[in-house]
């Protein structure tokens, strides 16, 4: 299963909740905001501390206990590059599938539920690959822009950039 | 999965436990036990695997089976001595029977005369010639005069235990007269015509005559001929034409029935007294026709039917039936399969529970005690239950380590044969219990542990008597639990490992450098290196230099350890060092840098506390312990971890381990906490393996743990990241 279901699904849109749009969850990091597509999403949970890895890469910050099974949670904001986070109560760990692995995303805050076209998906300009690699595309909602984070490559970044 | 697909997939399991249970029982009556009750078992087994290949269509392995079964009857009932060469003969036949199995399975027939020679010895030994030809068999004249020529029919009761006839008094009955005639096919599909008179005599009362005329004169009498039928005389109120038709449904084509009825009588039948055996044995050789009727019991009189005339009792498949029905089945324990799966699942699901209820009691405080002391007393009951059901949970997954023995007294069998050495098999603590994951990784290791025994351990009888040791060399094999783990020893008393070739071979091969010097106990170990092997004829039975390398590998893979210790011209004995379960771990739980860890219990030696141990500098910055004479490597956690201590350097604590074989490690925590039980969760399940960490636990408080990987922390991989 491909993560984001985009790259491959533009034209035929079957992924999404109806014909052409697609569910995001939005939720942000500063300023910014971000999606991921609703149907992988499996919880949402406030930060509750997670044990530390040893020898891991730093935007991975550990592992916490969801109902019995070990889930590695993700520091998004460190994963861009911009410094781990300082997580306090009023983060948040938004849960989602990723193939057959599941992971957590430690985010600012949820913001929103929001339902987009797949036609107004817009490429991620040439330039930095590090944007490339993260983001599937850009949507655009209110007027703001929202990045659709490849999950998949947050993930398998964390394999080989060791 | 279609159904068919599905009992297929229960019958090929069914067969496994057969073929093993075949194995075993064999084993035990080549070692001399010849009990009935084994024999039984055997033929059960074969039956079995008979009947469901029989349903599947697997004909070669049913008419080998067959063939097998045939020639274990006749030595059940002792007309076929049960002598060595058979005891041979039948267990290279479960190698056939398993190689049948196995290519139903795979869906790949085997060559057509596969297993031919074996399947005429079979029918050779049930004609009574001795084995593997004194010349050619001459069956058809000769040999008959050996044969005793008795024919005693045997009465069997036709009804199933506990049946109370329904027909008591007087009262208008239908007469129905049905003719059972038997073809060959029915007896090759594993059906038993006893078995469906007795399902008729339900419907009524009954009364069965055999047609014996059609058998033969012994000289025309072929073994798979079959020459009966029944005359059955059926009286019932209510039983309709269909009703006695059902009762044939499963052999329908495969006999001739006939039914019709006769007149209505009144049921006047007075309770005969039963005749005595002898009596009717007397009868039926002066008629050759044989009635019987009474109640409750009814008597059939069940010649010969596929095997031979040669018999005084019945034989033949036929008499599978009472056998199972007897003794047998009741002395097997009861049980049901369950996909591993399911109990995984349950496992897991326990584990959850556990740590809810530990969760549940620490937020008891006292003024919930004193509150809510209902609630209070429920929360005990509950911790009690839990711990109960987890204990029973795991006793669910744990087997007896026999299923992994009992495969190899055939293999040293096999290697005595091909080496011409004299090897006897001890097996001890074969009911030790261990999970029935370890179980089945020891397979493989034990395997070749056993094999290398046989191969270069035990001596040749020549160099044994030259030595002045008995002709037979022992392999031992036991099995014991002790604490968390389980000890496998293989010992023998053979040759010892050469020490001298060992050390020269490894170094010709750069496993050992030319300068280095190695204790007696690092030499012999040394055979568990890749890619050794110390004989220099290779043999096709070990020494190819697979092996023991791999026998290390699995076991380490499953957090055990292997021992070697040899004397020289006394034997080699190999310790299997195994945890007893790879779900459960018994843990210290220690603190490093704030986070928790837990240390597995079994690899831990002592603790000390860091201001009381002896430490001593290396020049590279590391630090050594001494303990007790010896020096142990240091390894600071905290620093391996690349995190930062959260205690003073005296407030710490050395948790000293052993690590593979002797090496031991020591390794400096924050905190040592306490005890416990986990339960071993993956990591890479969702994420990837961390360097360093075996996996992770969930604790009591709902946190997770890193489980210390103590192997991977050996002194060698710690000196890159110490100082």
């Amino acid at each position: 299963m491909e993560a984001f279901g985009i790259r491959d699904d533009y034209a035929d849109g079957a992924a999404g909740s109806s014909q052409n749009t697609l569910q995001l969850i939005a939720f942000s990091i500063d300023e910014q905001i971000y999606g991921v597509e609703i149907t992988t999403v499996r919880e949402i949970r406030a930060w509750n501390g997670a044990t530390p890895l040893p020898n891991t890469r730093e935007y991975v910050r550990g592992v916490i206990n969801l109902r019995g099974t070990i889930v590695p949670i993700f520091d998004l904001r460190a994963r861009f590059g911009d410094g781990q986070t300082n997580p306090t109560k009023n983060h948040v760990v938004v849960v989602m599938s990723v193939g057959e692995k599941w992971i957590g995303i430690l985010v600012d805050a949820v913001s929103d539920i929001l339902t987009v076209s797949r036609d107004d998906i817009h490429a991620v300009p040439e330039g930095n690959s590090n944007d490339t690699e993260l983001l599937n595309g850009i949507v655009t909602h209110d007027s703001r822009m929202v990045g659709l984070i490849d999950l998949q490559a947050v993930v398998s970044g964390a394999k080989t950039d060791a | 999965m279609s159904d068919l697909d599905e009992f297929k997939a229960t019958y090929f399991d069914e067969c496994s436990e057969l073929l093993l249970e075949l194995e075993e029982q064999f084993a035990a009556i080549q070692d001399g036990d010849r009990d009935g009750d084994r024999l039984n078992a055997v033929f059960r087994a074969i039956h079995s695997i008979k009947g469901g290949g029989g349903a599947f269509g697997f004909d070669a392995l049913v008419r080998f089976a067959h063939s097998f079964e045939t020639l274990l009857d006749y030595v059940r009932d002792g007309k076929v001595e049960l002598s060595e060469d058979v005891v041979v003969l039948c267990i290279r036949a479960i190698d056939i029977v398993a190689d049948f199995v196995e290519a139903a399975r795979q869906e790949q027939p085997l060559a057509p005369d596969y297993g031919a020679e074996e399947k005429a010895q079979f029918d050779a030994l049930c004609r009574g010639e001795a084995l593997a030809g004194a010349g050619a068999p001459d069956a058809d004249d000769g040999l008959m005069d050996e044969f005793d020529l008795d024919f005693t029919p045997v009465m069997v009761n036709l009804e199933a235990d506990q049946y109370e006839h329904p027909t008591t008094g007087a009262s208008e009955q239908t007469v129905w007269t049905i003719r059972f005639a038997p073809f060959a096919t029915l007896y090759e599909r594993a059906n038993d015509p006893l078995l469906l008179l007795r399902e008729l005599a339900l419907l009524g009362t009954m009364t069965v005559t055999a047609e014996l005329a059609p058998i033969p004169a012994l000289a025309e009498f072929e073994p798979f001929g079959v020459y009966c039928a029944w005359i059955i005389e059926l009286a019932s109120e209510t039983v309709t034409e269909d009703a006695i038709r059902e009762v044939f449904e499963f052999v329908d084509g495969d006999c001739a029935i006939t039914i019709e009825r006769s007149a209505a009588v009144a049921s006047t039948l007075e309770p005969d007294e039963f005749p005595s055996f002898a009596l009717l044995a007397e009868e039926a050789q002066a008629e050759r026709t044989f009635i019987a009727s009474g109640e409750p019991d009814e008597i059939i009189a069940e010649p010969a039917l596929v095997a031979p005339v040669a018999s005084k009792d019945v034989t033949g498949p036929s008499a599978v039936a009472p056998a199972e029905s007897g003794g047998g089945r009741a002395v097997g324990m009861q049980s049901i399969r369950v996909d591993l799966d399911k109990v995984d699942r349950v496992v897991n699901m326990v584990g959850e529970l556990v740590i809810t209820q530990s969760m549940l009691t620490q937020q008891m405080d006292d003024a919930i005690r004193d509150r809510y002391q209902e609630l209070v007393r429920g929360i005990e009951v509950l911790a009690q239950t839990t711990r109960g059901l987890q204990d029973a949970v795991m006793a669910i997954r744990a087997q007896p380590v026999k299923s992994v023995f009992s495969r190899m007294p055939r293999l040293v069998r096999e290697l005595a044969t091909r080496t011409g050495k004299k090897i006897r098999l001890e097996t001890v603590g074969e009911n030790t219990e261990i999970d029935k994951t370890v179980i089945e990784q020891l397979s493989d290791p034990l395997t070749h542990m056993v094999r290398n025994s046989a191969d270069h351990g035990i001596e040749d009888v020549a160099a044994r008597i030259a030595s002045g040791k008995p002709e037979t060399g022992t392999i031992r094999l036991s099995a014991e639990q002790a604490g968390g783990n389980i000890i496998i020893v293989v010992e023998d008393d053979g040759q010892g490992i050469n020490r001298e070739r060992v050390l020269q071979l490894a170094r010709d091969r750069g496993v050992v450098g030319p300068d280095q010097q190695l204790t007696d106990e690092q030499i012999d170990n040394l055979i568990f290196a890749p890619g050794f092997s110390t004989v220099s004829e290779v043999s096709d039975i070990s020494g190819r230099g697979v092996g023991m390398d791999v026998v290390l590998s699995n076991i380490k893979k499953i957090g055990g350890s292997v021992h070697v210790r040899s004397r020289a011209g006394r034997g080699t004995r190999m310790t299997l060092r195994l945890p007893l379960t790879l779900a459960v771990l018994d843990v210290m739980l220690v603190k490093v840098a704030g986070a928790p860890y837990v240390i597995p219990l079994s690899s831990i030696v002592e603790t000390i506390q860091n201001s009381r141990a002896d430490f001593g500098h290396m020049p590279s910055g590391g630090k050594v312990l001494q303990v007790r004479g010896d020096y142990v490597q240091v390894v600071d956690l905290a620093q391996r971890f690349a995190m930062v201590p959260a205690e003073t350097e005296d407030n710490r604590f050395v948790v000293l381990c052993e690590a593979e074989g002797d090496s031991k490690i020591a390794l400096v925590v924050d905190d040592i906490i306490g005890q416990q039980q986990v339960v071993i969760k993956s990591l890479e399940e969702n994420f990837e393996r961390i360097e360093g960490i075996a996996g992770g636990t969930i604790l009591g408080d709902g946190n997770v743990a890193l489980i210390v990987d103590v192997q991977s922390l050996q002194p060698g991989n710690a000196h890159r990241n110490a100082a």
